[in-house]
């Protein structure tokens, strides 16, 4: 802290005279008039009642002091957004969820201040029906290049010829295996379910997440990840209600219990499953041979957010080549954009679990929009859980 | 005896001596102690949202304990004088508001409000001379509300059960000697019932501080202490937490050994005036 | 303007009562009304409510009786547990303590209440997770054992949550209690044990009364312990509530659930009530 112990001590009226005058001249910031004058802690309390009461002084355009982005667990590079306050002035909150249908809930229920959040490629079409979501204003994401993504990826940010969202990254929806404690070789989800009821007694785990849960139980009976078929989802409960015993945890931020290994194996997205196996070579992460799911993250900006400027501002900060090249290294997802890919060391592009070969990829299914409204499947979830 | 005391206290103060613990640790994860360090300290102290979300509880948790001190005792004192009815009425009211359950009053409240505002906004907006009309929405006033809600019914109580045993013919006695109602609350009853409000204070403003899952509900954009620290558990917990969380400890320490020494110093609960 | 001493003692006793009627009914009547009315409606489309009238929500009910019954067990277990440590605490505290201490060591009961309960759960999961005690089990030749995400560690959570809670009020009977009646049980007898059954218990009941209600009434609706230590697998009716709202989107269900837990609540308020005036006679027991 640069500040000395004088900043605490109470100011005289006559200080306090001489100091504001000083401001109203503009010979001092107010950052500093606030500082002396103690005055900071009664102004953040103060502008946030008052909206504009204090927005006199503007870092950056007109972009404010803060944000928040709501996005899922281990998804950033910190530094990141250290970088970004650094650039712009703007500090930025990270809330973690994880899953979309959280996600909606909160902006469901209104008010929950997010400026940037990031949506996976099914819900996209529903946030726009539901007028939850702002179309992008192209103008001000000049960082974005549309030529250089692949639409394989990217199609879903798009509804109705409207862009809603950009790509973060593409991924995988697999398994995450520590082989020290797993000794049965597995390779699909059917074997996923037999190992974590058997070998794996109390040490598996499954997403706190509808779709990737009730998606990869349908998958190892040998149904659509996307299934709503009530005769297919009622085998899916079955089996996922004789699993639960067996089950080390529901949740999905698994990367802390597989760290410390009390769990041993768990449904694991392709940036948690590089980041374990970089740190803990013994964790393996495996694609399902009868399916599973492949997604793309998007980023998209809530009708609802307070600082719409700052959201922007984030965005096009990642959406620059230079920015999201080390967001890749550090979080271990596949890029979407050629000239990221370009820009990528070559230890990341042959790593084969961040970018499988494409036969392993065949199986895998997108998310399909009605799994995030199904009721059955919500409440299939909510059972389970409660079971 | 002397053996199980001590592990009971030991129960309660290992998880504190950890978080303590951890706050002086030099790296980043609970599992590696790479030697010590008040480096989390300053990262806490700087952290602007971890610092707004202080702030933000201990507004919240002032003004709705303030409130339900002011609200409750007049409240308490109000009751002496309903009819029978009436104080039934309000005595069930009261329990409801302390027995039903932090998670359920979060929801009713979500729900109750959700529908509400949704009428409001529109009437408001319609009625508004200009065009940007102000907007009900969650945030501070319904986490103060919520909050209010079981401290008022917590202060009531504890005020009434005060008030019970003072004597009425002190009041009367009071009142013959000619002092108006208002000069016999301020010298005669408010001093005597004083450690009640303010004891009911303190309880209140520490369910609210500590409070997670009403403001769960009902915080809308706005962060509190233990929302910020639920989100960061999800998120990893870096020891900045831990540093809060003995700041946090240390403050409420020196609270209760200065309110203590206050206590001694003081003669006599009796006004001078 | 004239007003009769009648009139003026109504005005006054209103404004003494309003600011709290009116806080009672808008925040606490009519968010209760509100559930009410959408626990007999339906889950719209995409989530959220819609209005209807049907009891559907109600006969879905045991879809979640996993939940309700865990709820049911645990609470009351887990205050009679909380009871188990509590009262040779608290009789220690009140009875053996050397005075001098008494104060120092009832405030450091209460101390642990000023740090977050979420952060002091966040230390049982490092203390009880792989890297933790099963790190020291394994040292002494008990390899791989689970500790989180079990029963028991919610069970354990709930003690220390708690325990300062159930402490407390057998504290207070037991620091009332007239050491002259010990003093003539025995001068009568009576074993000291005679004496702590006859004497010492029957007198501390209402502390613990007080105690076991006041834990099992705030656990029925606890969330954050089984969810933090639970790891999804124990759930608590209160976890099933907030992922109806904040998972599947179900407010009509929700609020049935939410009604009758608050129903459940208010029942078992009232038998513990009628017991305790039977049990105590004409005794008042204050629950809170």
């Amino acid at each position: 802290m640069s500040k000395s112990y004088k900043d605490n001590l109470p100011i005289t009226a006559s200080a306090l005279t001489d100091e504001f005058m000083r401001f109203k001249r503009g010979s001092v910031t107010r950052r500093h008039f606030l500082g002396v004058t103690g005055l900071g802690l009664a102004a953040s309390v103060m502008s946030r009642g008052l909206p504009g009461a204090f927005n006199a002084e503007a870092f950056a355009g007109n972009l404010g002091t803060q944000m928040s982005l709501a996005t899922w667990p281990n998804y950033h590079d910190p530094a990141t957004f250290e970088n970004f306050t650094k650039a712009t002035g703007v500090a930025v909150e990270v809330n973690v969820f994880g899953s979309n249908e959280e996600m909606l809930a909160k902006l469901q229920a209104g008010g929950t201040g997010w400026d940037l959040f990031v949506p996976t490629n099914y819900t996209i079409s529903t946030y726009a029906k539901l007028k939850l979501i702002d179309p992008l204003d192209m103008s001000k994401l000049s960082a974005f290049s549309a030529a250089t993504e692949s639409p394989r990826f990217t199609h879903e940010g798009t509804v109705d010829g409207v862009t809603y969202a950009l790509p973060k990254n593409w991924g995988t929806t697999g398994m995450s295996i520590n082989t020290a404690k797993v000794k049965t070789p597995i390779s699909s989800w059917k074997q996923y379910f037999e190992v974590a009821m058997t070998e794996a007694d109390g040490r598996a785990m499954v997403h706190d997440y509808q779709l990737t849960t009730i998606g990869s139980a349908l998958v190892s009976l040998g149904y659509s990840f996307n299934s709503i078929k009530s005769d297919e989802l009622a085998k899916a409960e079955e089996l996922l209600i004789k699993l639960k015993p067996h089950l080390y945890g529901i949740n999905s931020d698994y990367q802390p219990a597989m760290r410390s290994t009390d769990a041993w194996m768990t449904m694991c997205w392709t940036n948690d499953g590089a980041q374990l196996a970089r740190d803990m070579p013994e964790i393996i992460y495996v694609l399902g041979k009868d399916g599973g799911e492949i997604w793309t993250d998007f980023y998209a900006i809530p009708k609802s957010a307070a600082n719409k400027p700052a959201g922007y501002a984030l965005l096009n900060y990642l959406m620059t080549p230079e920015n999201a090249v080390k967001e890749h290294i550090a979080n271990g997802a596949p890029t979407t954009d050629s000239r990221v890919l370009a820009m990528l060391p070559a230890d990341v592009t042959s790593n084969k679990i961040v970018y499988p070969d494409e036969a392993a990829l065949t199986p895998l299914e997108f998310g399909a929009a009605i799994t995030l409204t199904d009721p059955n499947r919500a409440e299939l979830m909510a059972r389970f859980k409660a079971a | 005896m002397r053996a199980f005391i001590t592990a009971v206290y030991l129960f309660l103060y290992a998880p504190i001596a950890l978080v303590v613990l951890l706050s002086f640790n030099a790296g980043r994860n609970a599992s590696d102690f790479t030697g010590f360090s008040t480096a989390w300290y300053g990262k806490a102290l700087s952290n602007t949202f971890l610092m707004q979300a202080l702030e933000n509880s201990l507004m919240v948790a002032f003004i709705s304990a303030g409130l339900a001190a002011i609200y409750g005792t007049m409240a308490a004192m109000g009751l002496e004088r309903l009819g029978k009815r009436g104080r039934m009425l309000f005595d069930g009211l009261l329990a409801a508001a302390i027995v039903v359950p932090g998670v359920v009053i979060g929801i009713a409240t979500l729900v109750a409000l959700v529908q509400l505002f949704a009428l409001l906004n529109p009437i408001v907006a319609a009625l508004w001379p200009t065009d940007s009309p102000p907007q009900f929405g969650f945030g501070y006033g319904s986490i103060i509300a919520a909050h209010g809600l079981f401290s008022m019914a917590l202060v009531t109580m504890i005020v009434r059960a005060r008030i019970a045993t003072l004597g009425r013919d002190i009041v009367e006695a009071s009142a013959d000697l000619y002092a108006t109602p208002f000069n016999t609350f301020r010298l005669i009853v408010l001093p005597q019932i004083f450690p009640a409000i303010l004891s009911g204070f303190l309880l209140a403003f520490t369910f609210s501080f500590d409070d997670f899952i009403i403001a769960f509900f009902v915080c809308g954009s706005k962060t509190t202490l233990p929302i910020y620290i639920f989100a960061s558990v999800r998120r990893g917990v870096t020891p900045e937490i831990n540093a809060i969380a003995t700041l946090v400890l240390t403050a409420s320490l020196l609270l209760i050994l200065l309110s203590r020494f206050l206590m001694r110093d003081r003669p006599s609960p009796v006004p001078s005036e | 303007m004239a007003m009769t001493i009648a009139t003026r003692k109504r005005l006054v006793t209103a404004l003494l009562i309003g600011p709290s009627a009116a806080w009672l009914s808008l925040f606490l009547v009519l968010p209760f009304i509100a559930i009410l009315v959408f626990s007999v409606g339906e889950r719209a489309p995409e989530g959220g409510y819609q209005a209807a009238f049907t009891f559907a929500q109600f006969m879905n009910l045991p879809a979640r009786a996993t939940a309700f019954w865990n709820t049911m067990i645990l609470a009351p277990v887990g205050a009679f547990f909380c009871l188990l440590v509590a009262y040779p605490t608290a009789y220690y505290l009140a009875i053996k303590a050397p005075a001098r201490y008494r104060m120092l060591l009832v405030s450091l009961v209460v101390v642990p209440f000023w740090t977050s309960l979420l952060v002091r759960t966040y230390a049982w999961i490092f203390i009880l997770g792989a890297r933790g005690l099963p790190n020291l089990l394994a040292l002494i030749g008990l390899p791989d054992v689970r500790l989180l995400n079990t029963p028991g560690a919610v069970l354990l959570g709930i003690v220390y949550g708690y325990l300062p809670l159930m402490i407390m009020p057998i504290y207070v009977s037991l620091e009332k209690l007239d050491c002259r009646l010990l003093e003539a049980s025995a001068d009568l007898g009576a074993s000291p044990v005679r004496s702590f059954f006859n004497v010492t218990l029957p007198l501390s009941l209402p502390g613990v009364a007080t105690g076991v209600a006041l834990v099992t009434i705030l656990l029925l609706g606890e969330y954050l312990i089984p969810q933090l230590l639970g790891g999804g697998k124990v759930f608590f009716i209160g976890n099933a509530l907030v992922d109806l709202f904040l998972q599947s989107r179900n407010w009509p269900y929700g609020s049935a659930i939410a009604v009758t837990l608050v129903s459940v609540v208010v029942l078992i308020i009232t038998l513990a009530m009628r017991l305790a005036w039977r049990f105590a006679g004409t005794r008042q027991v204050d629950l809170v």
